[in-house]
């Protein structure tokens, strides 16, 4: 331990080693001294001193090691932790290859038809209207109706004009 | 010769293990290598907290909230680097971050208060009392920004040196050396103001 004497004959501004400031943090006689001699030295005389938390080494330990149980315990209760950006884009992307993938296969095993153009579909269609008008038209008799009959220029259609008004509208 | 002897019995310092040790036990799963290391850096976590924040029971709970993280971060440590230094940088960020939000508090609940100057007679003779320097340091340091305070406190208090201090925060050495700078000039403005008979010190050495 440095000695009062030997700090206030050695002391010069600007140069106080760790020595020097060991023995300014825990003599308080030569505080004074020290602080005429380089003021710079006024906030470093409280360095250098081991300071306790309130309560002692001892309960503060316990207490960190209590939290850290607690933090223990609740990280392996809670869920594993979430994804990271890149890991949650691999998910995103493995998912929706697979879809992708199954949809495929799917398309592969149950072919569907393609719908077939407009006017074949037109074509295709039943005409009930025409057959119901030809076997009621040929059918057809009327004591107050005047039916007259087109002259035929060689071909299949026949047609026929029919005045009567007790003719159906939707004939 | 009994002093040769003595000096090969192994002591508990000898065996005692070193930071780096006790990190790759407790990466084992050792929790009593935890502890250990707890109790060993308290002080040194605490101190740092405590002349940071001002306050001991703020410094208390901010130093257990160190240990906290230390625990949650410890794989991230790099052994090929001074375990202090990663846990000095620990500190200071979590203490940083502390002060950054008190301060923003202290502002809204303050914001219409005004300082009311300690009257003191300036040919009073100066007496300097070690708990005196605590609570002027305290009272003056509030117009230091938080990265200026724990500069201030790690080259001043915990004598380390500019570079360690650059490592630490993760800055130039430069920067370092500025913030003391102004540090410095502030605080000594606010001893003049404040405490005009601690500033006649620096006035009368001139």
């Amino acid at each position: 331990m440095m000695t009062c004497h030997y700090f206030r004959t050695n002391l010069q501004p600007g140069n106080a080693d760790a020595a020097m400031l060991e023995h300014l943090r825990h003599c308080d006689a030569c505080l004074d001294f020290a602080m005429s001699v380089d003021p710079d030295l006024f906030f470093r005389s409280l360095g250098g001193e081991e300071l306790i938390p309130p309560g002692g080494v001892d309960a503060f330990v316990g207490d960190v090691m209590s939290q850290v149980r607690v933090h223990d315990a609740e990280a392996s209760l809670a869920p594993r932790r979430a994804a990271s950006a890149w890991q949650r884009w691999a998910i995103a992307a493995t998912v929706a290859a697979g879809f992708t993938g199954a949809t495929i296969a799917y398309r592969y095993e149950h072919p569907v038809q393609a719908p077939a153009p407009a006017h074949v579909m037109a074509a295709a269609k039943p005409r009930p209207a025409a057959t119901a008008t030809k076997s009621f038209v040929e059918t057809y008799s009327s004591h107050d109706a005047t039916i007259v009959e087109m002259p035929n220029d060689g071909s299949d259609t026949k047609v026929v004009m029919i005045f009567d008004d007790k003719l159906p509208a939707d004939l | 010769m009994a002093a040769e002897v003595l000096r090969m019995i192994p002591t508990k310092e000898s065996v005692e293990l070193d930071d780096r040790q006790l990190v790759e036990q407790i990466r084992q799963g050792d929790d009593r290598a935890f502890e250990m290391l707890v109790r060993r850096k308290t002080s040194k976590v605490y101190g740092l907290c405590y002349r940071v924040i001002g306050n001991g029971e703020d410094a208390k709970d901010i130093s257990q909230l160190v240990f906290l993280k230390l625990w949650e971060n410890l794989e991230k440590y790099d052994a090929t680097y001074a375990f202090d230094t990663w846990l000095y940088r620990m500190v200071t960020n979590v203490a940083i971050d502390f002060m950054r939000s008190k301060q923003s508090r202290d502002n809204a609940v303050n914001s219409n208060l005004r300082l009311v100057k300690t009257s003191v007679d300036p040919e009073q003779t100066v007496t300097v009392a070690r708990k005196e320097v605590e609570s002027v340091f305290n009272a003056v340091s509030n117009v230091l920004s938080p990265k200026q305070k724990t500069i201030f406190v790690m080259s001043e208090m915990e004598d380390l040196r500019s570079s360690e201090i650059a490592k630490v925060l993760g800055c130039r050495e430069s920067t370092v050396r500025n913030h003391l700078f102004n540090a410095r000039k502030l605080m000594q403005a606010q001893l003049r103001k404040r405490f005009p008979e601690y500033a006649r010190l620096w006035e009368d050495s001139r």
